[in-house]
């Protein structure tokens, strides 16, 4: 039994190891052209660990005039993805708690025509939605942006927020109901603060799925007006030089990858508290 | 008498006073939803059956089923379509089987398990651009990881362009795919498991069970109606990939990695047929709609048939 055991163990540990190789492998070979002198990454022998570590990619590649133009793709990023998050919080909250406590007819229709419309391929959305853009020369704004992503991760964010609030305890919201508590007031003093796990989840999925999208932009801005990061990105592509294409990627990954570390425990709540019911 | 209606009357009114303010939160989002994804659908279905004029912005005229007569008789666009289902199936076969795994190792107690489980939830952040830049330089023919270590370890004798053949190009592209999907089944996986009563494993322990057969009479079937609906959201995902395949290959080498959602893209901004691509871009939807609805048809099938509930 004790031999069991240990054999055990010891196979988790070489799984575990087999498993972080693989996953984390990418990225590690991502990080290590970024930091090394061109020539080294153009040579044979190559080294799996880094011999001469430098930083110049990445200062080119925040230069102002770089092809990627990351800089000005990063700062567009970061407040159109703040923006698609805000949005989705203010209209997703009230959707939400409608779909999760009030009654209503056909409750589980709306929510199932919300979530369906994630099956359906994007591209048939973004067609149409580029002529309208074209046609009132909105196309190159930041809101030709913000708008169609809120469209897109709404349904998600409401989804998120409901199973949150369906856990939450009634009984606090009947006692205030009780008190003469408006829902507004219910909403802002007592859900709000309660919810707050939920909000964060909320704000990072909306702001990650924004911050990731590719279609969108590279139809919607095709005049380059603004550039998001993801853009600026794919264009540094046609650059040969490999190591400050590397460097953009990891200015473009680092903002997400932030969140996404520091704030993991709100991202996997949503997924534990969407299936254990 | 009168009192008890007016009672009536008054509960009722509370009733759809509730109903207004109910719609009223949720309208605004209703809205955006379905004007952004309803009034496009409409529209692309209409000029399926059209030719678009892409400079006036209007309907040149309607031709009504020779765009899709053109899609059906075109064999780019045929082995298109069955190559993207072959790339949804790899796609999805293979993070079902690595995120199973995967979850039943975080499910074990082991030091690290903490760094594990956040490289493993990583990736779904990593904006596609960065995984298709990312392998693209791992696969890259010059400067490429996996040739230098094939190299290195005498595997290969001289640098092999993995991109220039389109069957190998395809798989590098579900490869990345897959590394991207594996985080989110991974965890639908584990809070599966967590959910999993412990006391049939513990039982069939004692009654001399080993792992294989825990594995395949207990757990599999305990995690069966949590499988089936992953397996599909992620073959529909697969077939609805694009980012990766832009980046890497761009369709390329000759057509080789071309999906039906990339000829979509191909048809409506590299060709401006917008008539031809909302036309594929309805074939795409009636395929996905059909994978959607395979288990419930199914379902409905053996019901009828062996009639157990």
């Amino acid at each position: 039994m004790k031999n069991r055991l240990v054999l055990k163990k010891i196979f988790t540990y070489f799984f575990a190891f087999i498993v972080f190789l693989i996953m984390f492998f990418p990225l590690y070979g991502l990080i290590l052209t970024s930091i090394q002198p061109e020539n080294i990454i153009r040579s044979r022998n190559l080294s799996f660990f880094p011999t001469n570590i430098i930083f110049t990619h990445f200062v080119e590649v925040l230069k102002p005039n770089h092809i990627s133009n990351i800089y000005e793709g990063i700062k567009n990023s970061l407040i159109v993805s703040s923006l698609t998050a805000f949005l989705c919080l203010i209209l997703g909250f009230p959707a939400s708690y409608s779909l999760s406590r009030l009654n209503m007819p056909a409750k589980n229709l709306i929510l199932g025509a919300l979530i369906s419309v994630y099956f359906l391929p994007t591209i048939l959305f973004v067609i149409p939605l580029f002529v309208i853009l074209v046609s009132y020369q909105l196309d190159d704004t930041i809101l030709s942006l913000v708008v169609p992503y809120t469209a897109f991760t709404l349904p998600f964010i409401i989804w998120i927020l409901k199973t949150f609030i369906d856990k939450l305890p009634i009984e606090v919201e009947e006692a205030a109901k009780i008190d003469g508590c408006s829902v507004f007031q219910l909403l802002s003093f007592i859900i709000f603060p309660l919810l707050r796990p939920g909000l964060i989840a909320a704000f990072i999925f909306a702001f990650i799925l924004a911050w990731v999208e590719f279609l969108t932009p590279l139809i919607f801005t095709n005049n380059l007006k603004i550039s998001t990061v993801a853009l600026g990105l794919f264009r540094s592509t046609i650059d040969i030089k490999i190591g400050q294409q590397a460097a953009a990627a990891i200015m473009t990954l680092i903002p997400v990858a932030i969140l996404m570390i520091f704030f993991q425990q709100y991202i996997t709540k949503v997924v534990f508290s969407g299936s254990n019911k | 008498m009168i009192e008890h209606s007016n009672l009536i009357d008054k509960s009722r009114l509370k009733f759809s006073k509730e109903k207004i303010l109910a719609t009223s939160l949720i309208l605004p989002s209703l809205i955006l939803v379905f004007v952004t994804y309803l009034y496009p659908a409409i529209f692309t279905f209409v000029i399926s059956f059209a030719e678009y004029d892409i400079i006036r912005l209007n309907i040149k005229k309607f031709v009504q089923f020779k765009n899709f007569h053109y899609l059906i008789n075109n064999s780019f666009f045929n082995s298109a379509v069955l190559r993207t289902v072959y790339f949804g199936l790899v796609i999805c076969l293979f993070t079902t089987i690595f995120s199973f795994l995967i979850a039943i190792l975080l499910n074990e107690k082991f030091v690290g398990k903490a760094l594990l489980r956040v490289m493993i939830v990583l990736p779904w952040a990593v904006p596609s651009v960065v995984s298709g830049v990312l392998w693209g330089q791992m696969f890259h023919a010059d400067t490429g990881f996996l040739n230098a270590l094939l190299y290195q370890s005498g595997l290969i004798s001289e640098y092999k362009i993995w991109l220039a053949d389109p069957l190998i190009a395809l798989h590098i592209i579900a490869v990345a795919e897959i590394w991207k999907a594996i985080p989110f089944m991974t965890l639908f996986f584990l809070s599966g498991l967590q959910s999993l009563p412990s006391e049939s494993f513990e039982a069939a322990s004692v009654d001399g069970a080993n792992v294989f057969q825990r594995f395949f009479y207990i757990l599999f079937p305990l995690m069966f109606p949590i499988v089936i609906p992953l397996f599909l959201i992620q073959f529909v995902l697969a077939m609805k990939s694009f980012d990766t395949i832009f980046v890497l290959t761009r369709g390329g080498p000759g057509g080789g990695t071309t999906t039906l959602n990339y000829f979509i893209y191909q048809e409506a901004f590299e060709t401006f047929n917008l008539g031809r691509a909302s036309a594929a871009a309805y074939v795409l939807l009636i395929i996905t709609l059909a994978v959607v609805l395979i288990p419930s048809i199914s379902k409905k099938i053996l019901n009828f048939f062996w009639g157990n509930k």
